[in-house]
């Protein structure tokens, strides 16, 4: 009995199919986002955990009004969507949380110990029990900019370097360097630390000094470096290059002009993500540099501190003071980490708006 | 660069594929030598710590990996990473598995769902999360987040601790391979995220509108058309973030009890292993001979993670073709 079409099917003249079914549906919509919070805080006045009342109560009574309400507002696939929608919004919101968490006990515990002397003493004459007036991480931030100043004058040249081999070049060697730049991002920064001991330490060419925990963190920098790099070489147009050999520029004046000029923010992002990359590394510090109570400005001469080492040692000792001073430390680091990650994001910035122009 | 205005055609000259000038000959030898820098780079790591660890391997034999023992006052000592490597392991899936939820739903949300101005601040919170240095989140994980996980675990073995995996002989749940795991996530999620949010703004937007125009719904263009074209791409994100996890030291010596007796699936329990931060905490008063056992253990986990990594790239790079 299959119904033989004629003519093809025409759409019936009052279907809108853009138009929610129901007409009712910015009701429902408040309902249903308003009334799961309410059914949760109901749950918690009457004594549940917070965390039991999100999942046991808040996350059910969203997903079934959420299920209504899809259904109601556009059929059968409403609901799907729904369900897709609010877990999509519920990971969404735990990664915020814990994010939020991090920098908010970060930036309100580091605040209590910060102040001025924090920034400009060292720790000589300080156990961990001194009271925070006095004492500071002042050595260890010289020692952070010193340490990682060597690793990016060492790497940076470097990493982009072997960035304009993979890109400007066509050397046979490039798979392979670009699969060995790959394996190195994989290498535990504990042993590029171990590595950097046993070479130099545990064989008694040095005692620790800064530069091994320079030369530990060179590893570790360098394929961020030649990988954004890379990036950055590999999105200007080959137009451009070919424009200046054909008006018979040669290839490092081309290069020079030409290329760098247009991914000189992309180059910039690579130094500026590199040292975000280790100016945080504690591991491969803590075995090569070691730790120093004094202000140490030589790099090639003695234990050196460095706010990651100082952190760690603070935090291991597990007194109040300690604890606060590591805090502190800690918010010192992230202070330095957001400015770094802030500039990298305005020159990136201006490279957009200096694209939409061509 | 001096030009003859007068002459209206250049003089001929051979037409030459290989650099000629002399400073183009330097720009590609110097070139050339970064590159092969960081081949020598790589394989003097490598053969090195391979020398400094072989006398490791030699005296350890096969039980170096499968072991649970560690004792060097004995003679001859006894070194063997089993349950280290298994921590180390065991972390990172678990980590994993609380992250990839995560990260897949904010990079959707990030690329499908928030328009345009929001998305773009929520991929800067991402982007600086992943930027976090790990000790921070390590005294984060010790301080602030390991007394509220330690009371969620506490539910959890009330509540199922009939369960094996859920089960505690003690009272202490701080310390353990549930709490660490939850750390390593908050670690991995930025990176996975990142790749998949890279991977999602690059599928082609028309494959997603023909989905739509066809009637199908926000689940089932997801389901049927995101996931199965992005699927490459986010397998190798996560397999990167597993490398990175594996390799992760400070933040897990902070929130976890490295304890030699193997702890194959009990997450609450206070005991697990993690490779990196038991080099971490030994190599301080190790003799040669342990810096020889500690030096190989680092081997092991390098060659575990240089296997996932070079995997992931792989998938990575099958995943996106449109590349290159």
């Amino acid at each position: 009995m299959e119904k033989v079409i004629t003519a093809p099917v025409a759409r019936p003249a009052t279907a809108e199919p853009w138009k929610r079914v129901a007409p009712a549906s910015r009701l429902m919509l408040i309902v249903a986002s308003v009334a799961p919070a309410a059914f949760g805080a109901l749950a918690m006045v009457l004594g549940l955990r917070f965390e039991l009342a999100l999942l046991f109560v808040f996350l059910p009574v969203q997903l079934v009004l959420g299920v209504i309400a899809g259904r109601r507002i556009s059929g059968k696939r409403g609901q799907s969507d729904a369900i897709l929608q609010i877990f999509i919004i519920f990971f969404a919101a735990t990664v915020f949380v814990l994010l939020v968490s991090v920098v908010w006990s970060v930036i309100e515990s580091g605040a209590k110990a910060i102040s001025w002397q924090f920034f400009t003493q060292n720790n000589v004459y300080i156990s961990p029990t001194t009271s925070l007036e006095y004492g500071g991480v002042g050595h260890a931030i010289i020692g952070t900019l010193l340490v990682v100043l060597l690793s990016t004058v060492v790497t940076v040249p470097l990493g982009i370097a072997t960035a304009i081999y993979l890109t400007e070049t066509r050397g046979r060697s490039r798979s392979v360097v670009r699969t060995l730049i790959q394996a190195m991002s994989g290498l535990p920064s504990v042993v590029s630390g171990l590595f950097i001991y046993a070479l130099f330490i545990a064989s008694g060419i040095t005692q620790y000094v800064g530069w091994a925990g320079s030369l530990a963190l060179i590893p570790l920098m360098l394929p961020t470096v030649t990988r954004v790099a890379e990036e950055s070489l590999f999105l200007v147009p080959q137009e451009l290059r070919n424009g200046a050999l054909a008006l018979g520029a040669p290839a490092w004046r081309a290069f020079w002009i030409v290329t760098m000029p247009a991914a000189k923010s992309g180059l910039i992002t690579a130094v500026l993500l590199g040292i975000a990359r280790i100016i945080g590394e504690t591991a491969p510090l803590v075995i090569t540099t070691f730790a120093a109570n004094s202000t140490n400005y030589n790099v090639f001469n003695g234990p050196i501190a460095t706010l990651p080492t100082y952190l760690y040692q603070f935090t291991a000792y597990g007194y109040d003071t300690s604890i606060q001073r590591a805090w502190g430390a800690a918010l010192v680091i992230l202070i330095l980490v957001a400015v770094l990650f802030v500039s990298a994001r305005v020159i990136t910035r201006k490279k957009k708006t200096s694209k939409k122009v061509k | 660069m001096s030009q003859n205005e007068t002459t209206a055609a250049p003089e001929r000259r051979s037409l030459r594929a290989k650099p000629f000038a002399k400073a183009d000959r330097i720009f590609y030898r110097v070139s050339t030598i970064a590159a092969n820098s960081s081949i020598v780079l790589v394989s003097l790591i490598l053969i090195f710590l391979g020398i400094r660890a072989w006398p490791a391997f030699e005296s350890q034999g096969i039980g170096f990996v499968f072991g649970s023992t560690w004792n060097t006052s004995v003679e001859p000592i006894v070194m063997q990473i089993g349950p280290m490597l298994w921590g180390s392991i065991l972390l990172s899936i678990l980590g994993v598995m609380l992250a990839v939820p995560m990260a897949i739903s904010i990079a959707y949300f990030i690329v499908f769902m928030a328009g345009k101005k929001l998305g773009s601040s929520v991929s800067v919170l991402v982007d600086l999360l992943a930027a976090l240095p790990s000790i921070v989140l390590g005294l984060w994980g010790l301080l602030v987040f390991s007394p509220v996980a330690a009371d969620w675990a506490k539910m959890l073995h009330d509540a199922l601790g009939f369960i094996p995996i859920f089960a505690n002989s003690g009272d202490n749940f701080l310390r353990s391979p549930f709490i660490a795991s939850w750390v390593v996530a908050v670690m991995i999620v930025p990176i996975i995220a990142s790749i998949t949010r890279e991977i999602f703004s690059q599928l082609d937007r028309e494959l997603i509108s023909a989905s739509l125009a066809l009637g199908a719904g926000r689940w089932s263009t997801f389901r049927r058309v995101i996931l199965p074209t992005a699927a490459g791409g986010i397998v190798g994100g996560v397999l990167l973030g597993l490398g990175r996890a594996l390799g992760e030291t400070v933040a897990i010596y902070f929130v976890l009890n490295l304890i030699f007796d193997i702890n194959i699936f009990n997450i609450l329990e206070p005991k697990g292993g993690s490779v990196a931060s038991m080099i971490m905490s030994k190599f301080g008063e190790a003799s040669t001979a342990e810096v020889s056992g500690l030096m190989a253990a680092g081997v092991v986990l390098f060659l575990v993670t240089l296997f996932v990594n070079m995997l992931a790239s792989y998938i990575v790079a099958k995943a996106q073709p449109w590349r290159k």
